[in-house]
């Protein structure tokens, strides 16, 4: 029997994907940290040699998943997303950043997936962080159909390690199953102001865009999913108004700081507003779900769209 | 007396050695830099692996697939390293004159792009894991070929070092052997006094590894140690204590944490030269 599609979570649709293509090749091994999902057992169950299991062990992940690339592997490896970049983070650097051994690395529970579990499991600074070593793309997941999409992109690649950052929720699709993803955003609506989001922030910021857009309001929805944001943006956005960038990430070095980076270095003079998290506001220490911690950081629908009226206006 | 106890040879390795070490003093010092005493203290150990027949490799072709693997761990080694790879003819030795300078192929950590350095090591406690990476794909692979790596003694000190060790011994990676290069001296003080690593042997036997410790500049320890490497029943990882002095040869900076990261100058590097001298005419 098919499966519905609707409950499953990124992490399962990644997984299946990449379980039906090891199957056709023996190259493609998983490396994870101990780490499962319902794919992987049955991964592990009919591939045990294409997956390796290294413990609770980010670092050693990193290094082994090094040497079986080395060796011509196609290697995934897998854990919870603040651990597979943070603690591990100079293995990445030497191994992926400064050898350009290509590696990809999946994380699951991007920004506060791992709602209430703590500051120590949300992950709200790897943009910033990856996004300053050379070699290393960051690939954050906005559906279920990206998720599938970016399984097979990922075996393709060969001349970077790129990271799959997975959302926890489930979240509906926005894309159809035929979406191009190559050019690392996608324009969802066109608009003489852009809102500029990204992962879970696309949800939020498609829902604020449509209200404004039925007040007859102008704006225009980007989702972009590879990290550094590719130039190429830049042609979409040059005949725009005002910009606006809304992520779940600390503001310094996230993809607004990449935006406004991008509009200096290319001397584009238009009005950007940042919206993410302050920095000023810390780790988040309230429980009840992602949303009570996106109203802690100010980055509620209700709030975002406040600031978005307010700036455009 | 096995074949590889056979006193010629011996004698042949320790001319080797004698040629290497007074290689890596005449590079470091003209470039005055280079991580010398920690150089001298394994040249037996690699050119143990190197010169006894022990490993396939082929200097014409440094990327040939069948090849036994050496990955220097302890990347600040280098000196060594690249002064063998010159000698055995992967690269011109005239690059040799020109390490950590403008113009130079190579600098004080070992470098990736070098024919037969197979990676960027600096970062202490990382290339072991990578090595322990590509021991698992031959494995998988079916190959038979060594991955052969040299720790130091104070890169045990890290912990994802165990944790490599850790899982070489569960996947039984008998393809995999480590040496510690046990010189029993850091950057500031001797291991003992920082924080002990002894019993290291004890360490190593209680994560699953089949310990071997053997005085690190004695070629018939060494070759007795290494020789049936590729016979082996076992099917533990092997890792070889090898114990050493770091500075070996240069009595001036032995024995001293001082000369970790330095190159003796004026009269300290003359004496350095004679004392290389006297101990292997």
């Amino acid at each position: 029997m098919k499966r519905k599609v609707f409950n499953l979570s990124q992490r399962d649709i990644f997984w299946d994907k990449v379980y039906q293509l090891a199957k056709e090749n023996r190259n493609i091994i998983v490396v994870s940290a101990d780490m499962g999902a319902p794919s992987l057992d049955k991964f592990r169950r009919d591939l045990p040699s294409q997956f390796v299991n290294v413990g609770i062990a980010e670092q050693n992940a990193i290094s082994v998943a090094a040497g079986l690339a080395l060796s011509g592997k196609k290697v995934f490896v897998y854990a919870i997303a603040p651990f597979i970049v943070l603690r591990c983070l100079e293995q990445i650097r030497v191994n992926c950043g400064i050898m350009g051994i290509p590696l990809t690395l999946v994380g699951v529970g991007a920004g506060f997936g791992y709602e209430d579990s703590g500051p120590t499991h949300h992950l709200i600074e790897d943009i910033g962080i990856l996004r300053s070593l050379p070699n290393i793309e960051v690939n954050n997941i906005t559906d279920n159909i990206m998720a599938e999409k970016f399984a097979e992109l990922s075996c393709k690649i060969n001349d970077r390690t790129n990271f799959i950052r997975l959302h926890r929720q489930i979240l509906p699709n926005l894309y159809r199953e035929d979406t191009d993803f190559s050019k690392g955003f996608t324009v969802i609506k066109s608009g003489k102001n852009y809102l500029i989001t990204s992962g879970i922030m696309t949800h939020v910021g498609l829902k604020i865009v449509n209200r404004l857009r039925k007040k007859k309001i102008d704006i225009g929805l980007i989702d972009v999913y590879v990290i550094p944001i590719r130039d190429s943006l830049l042609e979409i956005i040059d005949k725009s108004e005002k910009l606006i960038t809304l992520e779940e990430h600390f503001l310094p070095c996230g993809i607004g700081s990449n935006l406004a980076e991008m509009l200096i270095d290319y001397s584009i003079k238009k009005p950007l507003k940042r919206i993410g998290l302050p920095i000023e506001k810390k780790y988040c220490y309230e429980y009840g779900g992602w949303e009570v911690i996106h109203d802690y950081y100010g980055v509620s629908e209700e709030k975002v769209e406040m600031n978005v009226r307010e700036f455009i206006k | 007396m096995d074949k590889y106890t056979n006193s010629t040879i011996v004698s042949n390795l320790q001319q080797k050695a004698y040629q290497i070490r007074r290689e890596i003093m005449v590079m470091c010092a003209k470039a005055n830099t280079g991580h010398l005493s920690s150089s001298m203290s394994c040249v037996e150990i690699m050119v143990s692996l190197f010169y006894s027949g022990i490993m396939n490799f082929d200097p014409k072709n440094p990327y040939w697939e069948e090849r036994d693997r050496f990955i220097l761990s302890k990347g600040h080694a280098s000196p060594a390293l690249y002064v063998i790879l010159a000698d055995l003819g992967y690269f011109s030795k005239k690059e040799l004159d020109k390490f950590a300078q403008k113009g130079g192929k190579f600098g004080v950590h070992l470098q990736k792009s070098v024919p037969g350095a197979e990676l960027t090591i600096g970062s202490l406690g990382q290339a072991f894991g990578v090595a322990c990476g590509m021991a698992l794909a031959a494995k998988l692979d079916r190959k038979l070929y060594i991955i052969f790596t040299l720790l130091g003694d104070g890169e045990c000190y890290e912990g994802s070092i165990w944790e490599t060790a850790m899982f070489a011994a569960h996947n039984r990676l008998n393809n995999l052997v480590a040496i510690v290069d046990r010189n029993y001296l850091c950057v500031t003080d001797f291991t003992e006094n920082l924080v002990a690593l002894e019993p290291l042997d004890k360490k190593w036997e209680s994560f699953g590894w089949e310990v071997k410790r053997v005085d690190g500049h004695s070629f018939v320890e060494l070759l007795g140690a290494l020789g049936d490497v590729k016979s082996r029943k076992s099917a533990k990882p092997l890792v070889i204590i090898a114990d050493t002095v770091k500075g070996k040869g240069i009595k001036n900076i032995c024995y001293n944490p001082i000369w970790h990261g330095t190159v003796p100058q004026g009269e300290d590097r003359k004496k350095a030269f004679e004392y290389l001298k006297k101990e292997y005419r």
